[in-house]
């Protein structure tokens, strides 16, 4: 269970914290509490695994990641864990997920791979695709970000 | 492509994740690297101004935090992108938002409380913009989550 301090403190971070020598004492103030009990709360969330990842998010575009595709395949359900595990273990994999067929959209195992440009991603599902014995897979590159931002959990009214 | 010499790549593979919880976080990072911590903060500075780092903070596990979260995708023809994107991207808990080529050329996150709200959302969604049949594919099982990208 969450207190409503620690949702106050997860809207607090979740935004871009300042490069300062002491971020987490202006974030305490702001808070109206003190940076040892911030500390003391923020080292909690990330033991019960609240928070997944503390850092800096970098935009993959200017770092030498030019391209990035979804890939979605269409695995025997008998299958699924150890072809999930086999796919999470390359790399280039950041997410590997599964997900229940659709209609039309056959397929349950979903990866995001990140590679320099387009000719890596293909190269990258390919050898996937041999490793696994996964045949029917659709690559699905990203054409235009509609958008993109980080989710905005408790607003507390005076956000942004 | 990028201007980012040998200190800037150690900085950026060391600060993705476990970013200190200490008094002086920037200190610490700077410990770990053999840097001064003026050096660090000076380096951060101009890497999110260059828009290398989008921004610094903590990444949540929705569910955990008493939300529920999915991929969606939908079929929309050439001339109603624009609209369906607005109709779409209107909700705050819609965090990532593509056109990718595919028969479902629109696909979009969801987080919110819970999954008949979404569900009343794509509703909503549907009518407002004509766009039928938008699928709802929320993950059953995690295999891998990271975004931490060697340098």
């Amino acid at each position: 269970m969450l207190t409503e301090l620690d949702k106050r403190i997860i809207a607090s971070i979740q935004g871009d914290i300042p490069v300062t020598e002491r971020p987490y004492l202006e974030i305490a103030e702001n808070l109206g509490i003190s940076e040892e009990l911030l500390l003391k709360s923020l080292k909690n969330l990330c033991d019960k695994g609240v928070i997944r990842r503390f850092g800096a998010t970098l935009r993959h575009q200017k770092s030498g990641y030019g391209a990035n595709a979804m890939v979605a395949w269409q695995v025997d359900e008998n299958d699924i864990d150890i072809v999930g595990e086999k796919m999470a273990a390359f790399r280039a994999v950041s997410h590997c997920y599964r997900r229940n067929p659709k209609d039309d959209w056959p397929y349950n195992l979903y990866t995001m791979i990140h590679a320099k440009d387009e000719a890596s991603c293909r190269e990258i599902a390919r050898n996937i695709s041999k490793d696994t014995s996964i045949d029917n897979y659709t690559l699905l590159f990203s054409r235009e970000e509609l958008k993109k931002t980080s989710m905005k959990y408790f607003p507390t009214g005076d956000d942004d | 492509m990028l201007s980012i010499d040998e200190i800037d790549r150690m900085i950026l593979n060391r600060i993705q994740s476990d970013f200190p919880i200490t008094t002086r976080p920037y200190l610490s990072i700077a410990e770990n690297l053999n840097l001064s911590e003026d050096q660090v903060i000076k380096r951060l500075k101009r890497l999110k101004k260059k828009g290398i780092i989008r921004r610094i903070g903590g990444n949540f596990v929705p569910e955990k935090l008493g939300f529920v979260s999915t991929l969606c995708a939908a079929k929309v023809s050439q001339g109603k992108i624009d609209r369906f994107a607005r109709a779409v991207n209107r909700y705050p808990g819609v965090t990532h938002n593509y056109r990718r080529d595919n028969k479902y050329n629109i696909w979009f996150t969801f987080i919110a409380q819970s999954m008949d709200e979404i569900k009343n959302n794509l509703e909503n969604i549907s009518q407002e913009t004509s766009v039928k049949g938008i699928i709802n594919l929320p993950a059953t099982k995690m295999y891998k989550i990271k975004a931490h990208f060697d340098l």
